[in-house]
């Protein structure tokens, strides 16, 4: 057990290694941005169990670890290294960070469409950083979340996607998070910043993958700026080492009649954490969220939800399901919070867990607090184990008990996964999904015969 | 092809099943009729392997094996089908996956090979055929927002894909209309055959007007109290349940 100073001390103790990351190009206002989540990372209070945002889920497995920058250069990889972590026939334009680099020599595409950039955030900040000084840390709080003003003090590199007005992006973006073991632990802290102007359509593929079992520490931080009548369809996929810690704290603004939907899968890790805060910012935007996730083995997958209703006439639906086996944990925490002014606001909010063991466990606490008085707003959650007699019903038709509920938990896993609009991501998804149910089920078939 | 001997079962403790015995041979039709809680259904779950039933005495040799010594998913694959009196649904399960798993399963266990997806299409059409069942349903997952009608049509359907050997019906009637009725009947009917034994557990005697038992059997108090023929039925509705439990009393 940590005292409350050396935890201090894990997360001050990083900012000493500061020089021997790869220094940005600075800036006065990037600089400010940093110092002020250098001090910020000596007050916020630390992430335990009195916060309520920290509850159920404890970072001590994490304060264990002594995480180092990363230093190794990833500029030689070849495409032929990485082949197995590529989605096919995505016809994507794709980017492969390695441990949080930028690796140009892995990117798909010469040429762009007019108006669009997709590349690496340091990048950008030494070639556009007029229009980066705007956008960055709207939306990403480093003054509230300690982890966030950990990634803004040493920020060094990360995704970087801007589109402008009307323009409509025919192909996905395929982003792969690749991180590949190394011996020491590692401190991987991607800083992700989308931008789509006025009228601005795209589909973005994320995806995070690691190579082996190794230790490291993501902490990405990701801002996502849609600007009126602009539409994004995002697809997240985590699936990394059992050994990794994940964190993703994800903070999306949406004007008026901005459009987002994303299917979400948190699929592995030891400790494997996304926040998503939406907040809306003016009238007549849409917004559809949707997740899966697995967890087993003394995993943990936490899912944080916070949707800020503060203007009236905003849609939004989040629906979330988890499949827990073993000793597999999840957290499911989801706030809607419609304010006073907040009137005609439709806001749905689910969240729904299959337990296939006696030993696993869910916290799950969907919110709403609603301040206007004239809203459609709903919430529910279910907790429960497969059912007998869909299992009987199976197996009376000669079908085995594990594929019997892998078969069922195929059925609960769908309703997300026939979200998935591209057919080769959701196709990825359901052979991901189908592999780790194959790896639980001959366990779930043990038990079921005892 | 089956046969109980003083079969004993509870269902929490409560006796259900209090010594029944029963012998049915290949191609032969059965109805087993009784009043509500007299153990028709206990017994239908019992032979199909369902949990929740203590055996506390007796046999079941099912084609010269021990019946209850196999789990429910064996009894399939050697044969035995129980068409549901309340199938449920399976969210999330396409109708056509579960059908092929279904079919692959049993021929596995009989040695054959599996089925391929066109050759699989096919024979589900042609089945389909049988019962008049729609396409659209197929495409469905298994029994969602199908009606009554629908979801026991379904399992005539599973029961000719599957060309079991020995097949319950339990309660294959209830909730049917007539035109409904008629056609799963007549679905049944075209599965008769020398090698294949049928049970149809059933409270009334309408559907014996469609299809003709070979013998008809009550049961009350957990024991089959009179066996005779289709004759046997016609008397059980005119004179009610009542009068033949009074005289099993006696």
């Amino acid at each position: 057990m940590k005292t409350a100073t050396d935890s201090r001390q894990w997360f001050t103790q990083l900012l000493q290694q500061e020089d021997s990351a790869a220094a940005v190009e600075t800036h006065a206002w990037l600089n400010r941005a940093r110092d002020a989540a250098r001090s910020a990372l000596h007050t916020l209070p630390l992430p335990e169990k009195k916060q309520e945002a920290w509850r159920y889920t404890s970072i001590e497995g994490l304060l264990e670890h002594e995480f180092e920058p990363v230093s190794a250069d990833f500029d030689a990889l070849q495409v032929e290294d990485i082949d197995t972590w590529l989605l096919p026939d995505t016809r994507a334009y794709r980017l492969v960070f390695a441990n949080g680099r930028f690796v140009p020599a892995l990117r798909n595409f010469d040429q762009l469409p007019d108006g669009v950039t997709i590349g690496s955030l340091r990048h950008a900040l030494s070639h556009d950083p007029v229009s980066l000084a705007i956008w960055f840390g709207q939306t990403a709080d480093h003054a509230e979340h300690i982890f966030t003003a950990l990634n803004t003090a040493l920020i060094n590199d990360g995704l970087f996607i801007h589109i402008k007005r009307d323009v409509i992006l025919e192909r996905p973006i395929e982003v792969v998070h690749l991180n590949l073991g190394l011996e020491t632990p590692q401190l991987i802290q991607p800083r992700n910043l989308l931008v789509l102007e006025r009228g601005a359509n795209a589909r973005l593929i994320e995806r995070y993958e690691s190579s082996g079992t190794s230790v490291y520490f993501h902490n990405a931080v990701s801002e996502i700026l849609l600007e009126d009548n602009a539409a994004l369809t995002h697809y997240r996929l985590q699936q990394e080492s059992p050994r990794a810690y994940h964190l993703h704290q994800s903070f999306l603004a949406q004007a008026a009649h901005s459009q987002y939907r994303s299917t979400s899968l948190a699929l592995g890790g030891k400790w494997a954490r996304h926040d998503l805060e939406i907040c809306f910012q003016a009238e007549g935007a849409d917004c559809d969220t949707n997740g899966l996730y697995l967890a087993g083995n003394k995993q943990l997958v936490d899912q944080h939800l916070n949707i800020k209703h503060s203007r009236p006439r905003n849609a939004s639906r989040h629906n979330y399901k988890g499949i827990l086996h073993g000793s597999g944990r999840a957290v499911f925490d989801g706030r809607i919070l419609v304010d006073k002014d907040a009137q005609k606001t439709d806001a749905h909010l689910f969240n729904k867990n299959l337990l296939l063991s006696r030993n696993a466990e869910v916290d799950t606490k969907p919110q709403l607090e609603i301040y206007a008085d004239d809203v459609k707003c709903s919430h529910g959650t279910t907790v429960g184990q497969l059912e007998p007699e869909q299992l009987f019903y199976l197996r009376s038709r000669g079908i085995e008990p594990t594929l019997a509920m892998k078969m069922l938990c195929l059925g609960f896993a769908g309703e997300i996964l026939d979200n998935i609009d591209l057919q080769p991501v959701r196709e990825h998804a359901e052979q991901q999904v189908h592999e780790l149910l194959d790896r639980i089920a001959d366990k779930l078939g043990e038990r079921l015969d005892d | 092809m089956l046969s109980i001997k003083n079969l004993r079962a509870n269902v929490d403790d409560k006796p259900i099943l209090n010594g029944l015995n029963l012998e049915i041979k290949p191609g032969e039709v059965h109805a087993i009729m009784g009043p509500n809680g007299s153990g028709k259904s206990t017994l239908a779950h019992i032979l199909a392997g369902r949990d929740g039933y203590d055996v506390t005495d007796g046999e079941v040799v099912y084609q010269g094996k021990d019946l209850l010594a196999l789990n429910t998913e064996q009894r399939a694959h050697q044969g035995l089908f129980l068409a549901m009196q309340y199938p449920v649904e399976l969210p999330g399960v396409n109708t056509m996956t579960f059908l092929r798993e279904s079919l692959n399963a049993i021929r596995r266990a009989r040695g054959e090979a599996e089925l391929d997806a066109v050759n699989f299409i096919k024979l589900v059409r042609e089945k389909a055929r049988l019962v008049h069942m729609d396409d659209r349903l197929l495409k469905r997952n298994v029994n969602a927002g199908f009606s009554g009608g629908e979801k026991k049509r379904n399992e005539i359907l599973q029961m000719a894909l599957l060309e079991p050997r020995l097949a319950i019906l339990d309660e294959t009637d209830s909730g049917l209309d007539i035109d409904a009725l008629r056609i799963v009947a007549d679905g049944i009917n075209a599965l008769r055959s020398p090698e294949r034994a049928i049970v149809l557990v059933t409270h009334y005697q309408r559907l014996l007007d469609y299809i003709e038992p070979d013998q008809v059997h009550v049961l009350a108090n957990g024991r089959i109290v009179r066996s005779g023929d289709k004759e046997l039925a016609q008397l059980l509705e005119q004179k009610g349940y009542r009068w033949i439990e009074q005289e099993a009393a006696a």
